[in-house]
């Protein structure tokens, strides 16, 4: 029985299944596995923030703002989805009743 | 289980002689007042469908707007500790109660009356315990462990000291829960006092010679359903024990710690909870019977097909799960293994479980718990008149609130997984996609169930 842990967690050992063929970013520090760097350098920057080196904090804060502005366009799309799901409905139920 | 049935079975009961004539109507209305609230949309049921489908996955969408680590973090941790006050005291006098309740059902169960909705044993297990006690533990805390009179019993009797093979784990009581809800299904347990006390009985001797042979403890934590269904609840309640102790905490808010869910055996348990309520549902559709027509007609036994439905619909509950967890290997991407998600996703369902439980059986407890009440004044004789409450037409309205509320909770929580479990915030909501399509089609599934006619499962 193992205790899940989690990617952004401090455990040493992850709970990954990389397949044989793939070439995942690993974290310098706990050697963790990451399909992209982005999230190996988010991770850095949430669990070894104090031990990270000044190239790696740059990293982190382009990481960051690379995740916020597609969180930005993200909530955009979902916004947009929420719209036509509510007039979708609203024009089904006036079609239909 | 079968909460419409055994709603339908005794209002019908109450019905027959007359005592409630004016109000037979809403008594019988319970699981079928959901069906009415459908009824009153006045829409096609597609369009109820689609609009139960979309409900969820614009929760979602609401629920991917919460991206502050440190907020969503906030909620989930929150707690305050409670005094363990009377703690002792409550589990002796529990206990205590506990073993009373079960000596009265066995011999109720023989000597009380024959009708179902008069006899103690009945409404004790079904409107007291299966509805109203489950209720208070994922609203309330799970107080079972302390109430258990098989646990109260077995600790008093000596233990065999065999050891409990580890590669077991939870899966006897997988195999427990199904076996319980094939039982439950496809015999009158609600409509025969006598079946059911020697069933209680049944049940009584194999946990105690378990429990002897393994030791109580690890009997009731791995093997015993009935602890393990009630230990799950509790995980969803406001209070419990957390790692300082006694805590109050958020409703559902405790399902996202890590370690909750452990392996595989785990995760089957949790899925085997939420398709035992659809089965439940499942058999009693129109549908269901024209499905099993020609195969009846074909010489397979009834209950062979029963026995194959349950464990196949399983099957195909667990498969479409762990599909979840491997599909969002690809969305999210991450390289966590899938037994990884499976495991850590799997405690949300447990908030959609109790949504589906207060839905059926809140209804069923308002109405029949005078009849409980006055039952246990006459356990013998039978009370002369037992009343019913009426419900109110609004409440289909509110049981559908309370299987949105399940699925919203759900949602939330894992959510809140998704951003412990993944570095990248846009990865822990790329993580959800498969399992919001995978609750989606669960939501559909189960609001058909609900709309459509309720039979009695036929063939047995």
């Amino acid at each position: 029985m193992t205790v899940t842990e989690p990617e952004s967690g401090a455990a040493p050992v992850p709970d990954a299944d990389v397949p044989p063929d793939a070439s995942p970013v690993e974290c310098p520090h706990c050697g963790r596995p990451f399909v992209r760097e982005r999230q190996r350098d988010l991770h850095v920057g949430l669990q070894h923030d104090r031990v990270a080196t000044d190239e790696e904090r740059t990293a982190i804060g382009r990481a960051a703002d690379a995740e916020r502005d597609e969180l930005r366009r993200f909530r955009l799309k979902a916004l947009i989805v929420l719209v036509v799901l509510y007039f979708g409905l609203l024009f089904t139920y006036s079609i239909v009743t | 289980m079968a909460p419409s049935r055994r709603a339908r079975r005794i209002a019908t009961v109450l019905g027959a002689a007359a005592l409630l004539s004016a109000s037979a109507g809403p008594v019988s209305a319970h699981s079928a007042s959901l069906r009415s609230a459908s009824e009153s949309l006045s829409v096609p049921q597609w369009l109820f469908l689609l609009t139960g489908g979309a409900v969820v996955g614009a929760s979602f969408l609401l629920v991917t707007f919460a991206t502050d680590r440190s907020f969503v973090a906030s909620i989930h941790e929150w707690r305050r500790p409670l005094p363990g006050w009377g703690l002792e005291a409550g589990r002796a006098v529990g206990s205590l109660l506990g073993v009373v309740a079960l000596a009265g059902v066995i011999v109720l169960g023989f000597v009380g009356p024959e009708t179902a909705v008069r006899n103690p044993a009945v409404l004790v297990v079904w409107v007291g315990w299966w509805a109203g006690f489950a209720m208070s533990a994922y609203l309330v805390a799970n107080a079972w462990p302390a109430v258990d009179p098989l646990r109260a019993i077995a600790s008093k009797l000596p233990a065999a000291g065999v050891d409990y093979p580890d590669r077991l784990g939870a899966w006897p009581s997988v195999v427990g829960l199904l076996a319980l809800v094939f039982v439950e299904v496809v015999t009158p347990l609600a409509d025969d006092p006598r079946l059911l006390a020697s069933t209680v009985g049944v049940y009584a001797v194999i946990t105690l010679a378990g429990a002897v042979v393994v030791g109580p403890p690890r009997w009731f934590a791995d093997v015993d359903p009935v602890a393990r269904v009630f230990r799950y609840y509790g995980r969803v309640a406001p209070i419990g024990w957390g790692e300082s102790g006694f805590e109050l905490r958020l409703p559902g808010m405790a399902l996202t710690r890590r370690g909750k869910v452990d392996g595989p055996d785990e995760v089957a348990f949790v899925v085997a909870l939420v398709w035992v309520t659809t089965f439940d549902g499942l058999v009693t559709t129109p549908a269901w019977g024209a499905a099993a027509g020609p195969v009846v007609d074909a010489g397979v036994p009834p209950l062979g097909i029963y026995a194959a439905a349950l464990v196949l619909g399983y099957v195909v509950f667990l498969g479409a799960y762990r599909t979840a967890a491997r599909v969002a290997r690809r969305t999210a991407p991450t390289y966590l293994s899938v037994g990884t998600l499976a495991r850590r996703f799997a405690p949300p369902l447990l908030a959609i479980a109790a949504g589906y439980h207060l839905a059926h059986f809140l209804g069923y407890f308002l109405t029949l718990s005078p009849a409980l009440v006055a039952s246990l004044g006459h356990p013998i004789a039978g009370a002369a008149a037992p009343v019913g409450i009426v419900l109110p037409g609004w409440f289909g309205g509110l049981e559908l609130a309370f299987v949105l509320v399940g699925h919203v909770l759900a949602i939330w929580v894992a959510h809140a997984v998704a951003f412990d479990l993944f570095p990248d915030r846009l990865q822990a909501i790329r993580s959800q996609y498969p399992f919001i399509a995978v609750m989606i089609a669960y939501t559909a599934l189960s609001l058909w169930i609900v709309a459509e006619p309720t039979l009695s499962p036929p063939y047995l």
